[in-house]
């Protein structure tokens, strides 16, 4: 699956999810992982073109032997069935032992009067910090996909309602722009994904996870490690000049999380384009931090680094706009 | 009104580094998105209302008026005749 084809969905239909909720109401997680262990991410390992991603990706950007990638490729896999469950699970109400690592960098900026962002990646299990780092003082607002499942947005919903947080759904009239920029410049916070493109096709280009600091390069593709990322994100905050969080939700143990709340900085006073360089910059190091940390909760089920020809092609079209506006 | 086109469109210019489309070759009424015109996206108009509130006091807070607006810079500048603070 490439980036551009990337559904932004939960898999599986609205049937589904409404019996595993029930279902989880009623046994013990890790019940459940261990049957999505033994059954279901064996099938998949054997459907899913997803497989041959992350074993790249362990081979290729983390630098495991080959022995070492195909099993940690298996308990990716199993990691990933287990934070989809861990999402379900709160859905049907249960409780997980969270810890937050720089809570106060959050709780010093809801008090100020400027709005601010949160930026996360798809990585652990963010939504689980939707749920956790809640202000009384200022609402958040969460922008996720329109396309996602009833199921999961009506539970969304039910959930969100109790922590003062509200959904900006990414639409195609781009009037989610709208409301971002509105509930910025209303002192509110704003929480988006920045390490997926969607809406627009602009990006920013960056070393991630690149040889340089791979342990073990024994294979001579991996040697580059260009990485795109959407512009977007760091547009919005560089335009409205506001502080940004990166919040990023690690599965720390079977019923654990550990959050880790970081401040980006970007000097504000430079020209715009070095502050978007300087705040993707800043992203990119502390996401590729903790990629190191936890290698095996990566869950860009597509080529980040698209090497293809016809991948790379397109890839030069759009560098070259992107460019011609941040050169 | 042909001055103030004029200023939006070298505000435009230079907010959105276009620097290859000449004064002459920009269409007061042409589509700015999509593929008949200039081919601006949405980073694009945030940029623009960003540069609205700043030149000219605006804030558009109504997403429902967002797509009439930003359809040429025609459409802008009499919005900005109507609206402007500034």
């Amino acid at each position: 699956m490439t980036r551009q084809e990337w559904a932004g969905t939960t898999y599986g239909n609205e049937w589904m999810h409404r019996w595993l909720i029930r279902l989880l109401q009623h046994i013990d997680t890790r019940v459940m992982y261990a049957f999505v262990a033994l059954f279901v991410i064996p099938v998949c390992l054997i459907l899913n073109p997803s497989r041959g991603i992350i074993y790249r990706y362990f081979r290729q950007r983390i630098g495991y032997g080959r022995m070492k990638s195909a099993w940690k490729t298996y308990v990716n896999h199993c990691l990933f069935g287990q934070v989809v469950i861990d999402k379900f699970a709160m859905y049907a109400g249960k409780k997980f032992n969270i810890q937050i690592e720089g809570n106060e960098r959050f709780t010093e900026l809801t008090k100020q009067k400027e709005g601010f962002m949160l930026l996360s990646a798809h990585i652990g299990n963010y939504e689980i910090a939707g749920y956790t780092l809640v202000s009384k003082e200022k609402r958040i607002k969460a922008l996720v996909f329109a396309g996602e499942k009833a199921s999961v947005k009506r539970n969304r919903s039910k959930m969100f309602a109790e922590t003062n947080t509200d959904m900006i759904a990414i639409q195609p009239d781009m009037s989610h722009l709208f409301e971002i920029d509105k509930a910025l410049t209303d002192g509110e916070i704003v929480s988006m994904s920045a390490d997926r493109i969607n809406g627009s096709p602009k990006f920013i280009e960056h070393d991630f996870l690149g040889t340089s600091q791979v342990e073990h390069t024994s294979d001579a593709q991996s040697h580059g490690a260009k990485a795109k990322f959407p512009l977007g994100p760091f547009a919005i905050a560089t335009a409205r000049s506001v502080n940004i969080l990166a919040v990023n939700v690690m599965k720390s143990s079977l019923r654990g999380y550990k959050i880790y709340v970081t401040p980006l900085r970007y000097d504000k006073s430079a020209p715009r384009q070095e502050q978007i360089r300087q705040l993707s910059d800043a992203y990119v190091s502390e996401l590729e931090r903790l990629v190191r940390r936890y290698p095996t909760q990566w869950y860009n089920y597509f080529d980040f680094w698209d090497e293809s020809p016809k991948h790379s092609d397109e890839r030069t079209k759009l560098s070259a706009e992107s460019q011609r506006k941040h050169d | 009104m042909e001055q103030l086109i004029k200023d939006l469109k070298l505000q435009i210019k230079e907010v959105l580094n276009l620097e290859e489309l000449s004064l002459e070759d920009f269409d007061t009424d042409a589509p700015l998105f999509g593929d008949e015109g200039i081919g601006l996206d949405s980073i694009d108009v945030l940029e623009i209302i960003v540069l609205l509130e700043k030149e000219y006091g605006i804030r558009l807070a109504n997403p429902k008026e967002g797509k009439a607006i930003f359809k040429s810079v025609r459409t802008i500048a009499e919005y900005v005749q109507q609206n402007r603070k500034k």
